[in-house]
């Protein structure tokens, strides 16, 4: 794959969800690029497609048509299962409302995707923890998501969205949870992290957006504005 | 991921309590009725064990008890001595019988026998089925000896706590008369009481069991029994013994099969097995129905999860094996814990369980009696167990995998959003 190539591309990508008596186009005819680096915001009102852009682009659904490659890969063309080892590799997700899982410890629901990636123990273990104390979090390493605030658990999301290296991190509404000084904590590692690879964030938070290198606005399910 | 499945299940104790307790009480329930129906299966076999290969002789016309009127005549000692060398005998058991007064219009059966010999009931000719409930049987040591072993009726109208049978004694008032009993000028007879049986049934329990020689000086018989049980070798052989000892004691002997005296109670040992059989189906068919929908309900409460591990890249087959693993513990645990409680409470559990589920569908002679018989244990059959808890497995299994395979085809998306 070309380095100069994009990370992201969709070409008319549309999404319409259909309920009985009423068709609702998430998605209308987007094209998209997004480099390899880097913090692209999509912004826009509530409902005006920013989540189900995020969830297209990271193979958690599929669009009803137009063409979506990531990482050089054609979505289109892989089968659902073989989405999970492209989820796996490629894609870290950072949900808004955490989305850890309740009984694992913080440093367990980090090893959890490296453990699908058969990572031996000791190694995950390592990097982990690695990650948890890059996130500020190398105290908290036993505790459970109910024992940690939302900020942390946030934390956690993004240390698991880290743990296989993936190119691509989407983060959706990552501080819509939280207060604004924990929010701040979050932009910055966001920041940090766009450095070293691409990060699409959808947000309502005026802070954030306004860090990202590129800001996508997003209406009726239309790209309106691509600032950069 | 299937260690991760297990772990899963003991990281929140009040779930893994609540859930084992959930499937533990119908696998309690299913082991409590195991539990009846094995006690029953063994009651029935011993009440037909030595049934089916004996035969009884009395006097021709007669009950042979030895005060009964009209019923006294006893068959003569020669009898008892020639059967002894009759081919196909495998043994001959004498007993002599007398009858006392009780209470009211009631009396109570005294039996001479060979100590060792089988226990049998006067009205069934069953062997064996009496069983000891409070102190002993009687030994080769009390021959000649003033020692009985009551019946807990018997015990009851002589006010004999069963359970403190030290010095416990009753007396025999051979005087004493009824419409049927007459009186035999004979000194009253004081008895230790060494053992208290219980019957299975209230007219089984209104019986004495003395040693021969005993019974024998306290009645003045010093010759001839009442009865005769001559066991033959084989069941095979009893109807050629049969013609034998009707050919020979034709005219001063009835020859009788105890076989069906025993069929009634057998009849009912039966009906209580039907009945444990259809509550075992019933406890089996709702403990399946428990954990499949216990399963269904623990996987879809969790589709949010599944939605969340499908997101980060969990391959289908890695969360459908922790699932399932997850299924499998808690089945354990339910199992393990019905297990444990069969253990401990089974046999009293099973004994409060009788009298309720079982009292309808009995004669009313057995209807309190029964249970008393029967020799109800806590422990538990590894065979059936291991079938219960495969069964239990299966379920929680297929519970699991049902709702399983229902979120992990939909995409992340989807089985997030599917609560």
């Amino acid at each position: 794959m070309n380095s100069d190539s994009p990370l992201v591309a969709l070409g008319a990508v549309s999404k319409i969800y259909r309920k009985p008596g009423a068709e609702v186009r998430a998605l209308d005819g987007v094209d998209l690029r997004v480099a390899r680096t880097g913090m692209a915001a999509i912004v826009g009102p509530s409902g005006s497609g920013k989540s189900s852009l995020l969830h297209i682009v990271g193979a958690m659904d599929r669009p009803s048509s137009g063409a979506v490659t990531v990482a050089g890969q054609p979505l289109d063309a892989v089968p659902e299962r073989a989405l999970a080892a492209f989820r796996l590799r490629t894609i870290g997700f950072v949900f808004q409302g955490f989305n850890l899982i309740p009984n694992l410890s913080a440093l367990e629901n980090v090893t959890l995707p490296m453990e699908f990636a058969g990572v031996a123990a000791g190694e995950r273990r390592e990097r982990a923890s690695a990650l948890l104390a890059r996130v500020g979090l190398e105290k908290r390493l036993g505790h459970r998501p109910a024992e940690l605030s939302g900020g942390e658990q946030q934390r956690v999301a993004i240390a698991r969205a880290l743990a296989n290296d993936p190119p691509l991190v989407l983060a959706d509404e990552p501080t819509g949870n939280l207060d604004s000084a924990t929010g701040e904590m979050i932009y910055g590692l966001l920041g940090e992290l766009a450095r070293e690879r691409t990060v699409l964030v959808a947000t309502h938070a005026e802070p954030l957006a306004r860090m990202a290198d590129r800001l996508l606005h997003i209406r009726d399910g239309r790209l309106i504005d691509d600032a950069k | 991921m299937i260690a991760f499945g297990f772990r899963n299940a003991l990281r929140s104790t009040p779930r893994l309590a609540l859930v084992a307790a959930l499937i533990g009480a119908p696998f309690f329930l299913l082991l409590t009725l195991q539990a009846i129906g094995r006690a029953v299966d063994v009651y029935a076999d011993r009440l037909l064990q030595g049934v089916n290969d004996t035969l009884q002789l009395r006097a021709a016309g007669s009950m042979g008890h030895v005060n009964m009127v009209a019923q006294s005549d006893i068959l003569p000692q020669r009898v008892l001595e020639r059967v002894r060398q009759l081919p196909h005998v495998a043994k001959v058991e004498p007993y002599v019988l007398a009858m006392t007064p009780t209470e009211g219009h009631n009396f109570a059966m005294i039996v001479g026998l060979e100590p060792g010999d089988a226990r049998r009931l006067e009205s069934h000719g069953e062997a064996g089925s009496p069983r000891i409930i409070a102190g002993r049987d009687l030994v080769d040591s009390d021959r000649g000896k003033r020692v009985a072993v009551i019946g807990q009726g018997v015990a009851r109208w002589a006010r004999i706590d069963p359970r403190d049978l030290a010095g416990a004694e009753l007396t025999l008032d051979l005087r004493r008369t009824h419409p049927v009993i007459f009186a035999l000028e004979r000194p009253p007879a004081r008895l230790s009481v060494v053992g208290v049986y219980a019957s299975g049934y209230v007219f089984g329990d209104m019986q004495l069991f003395v040693p021969l020689d005993t019974f024998r000086e306290i009645y003045g018989v010093a010759q001839g029994v009442s009865w005769l049980f001559v066991k033959a070798d084989s069941a095979a052989s009893v109807p050629l013994l049969a013609g034998r000892l009707r050919a020979e004691f034709g005219s001063e002997a009835d020859v009788i099969a105890p076989v069906s005296a025993a069929e009634f109670q057998t009849t009912t040992a039966r009906t209580v097995r039907r009945l444990t059989a259809a509550g075992m189906a019933a406890s089996a068919l709702l403990l399946v129905v428990v954990v499949y929908f216990l399963m269904l309900l623990l996987v879809r409460q969790r589709a949010r999860e599944i939605g969340t591990l499908k997101a980060i890249g969990a391959p289908e087959r890695s969360i459908i094996g922790a699932f399932l693993a997850e299924a499998l513990a808690y089945a354990l645990a339910g199992g393990a814990l019905g297990s444990l409680l069969s253990l401990a409470l089974g046999a009293p559990a099973a004994q409060k369980l009788f009298g309720p589920a079982m009292g309808p569908f009995v004669p009313a002679q057995y209807k309190d009696t029964l249970l008393q018989v029967l020799a109800i244990s806590s422990g538990i059959d590894a065979e059936r167990i291991a079938v219960a808890a495969a069964s239990v497995a299966l379920a929680a299994l297929a519970g699991s995998a049902y709702a399983m395979l229902r979120i992990i085809r939909l995409t992340p998306l989807e089985a997030m959003k599917h609560e």
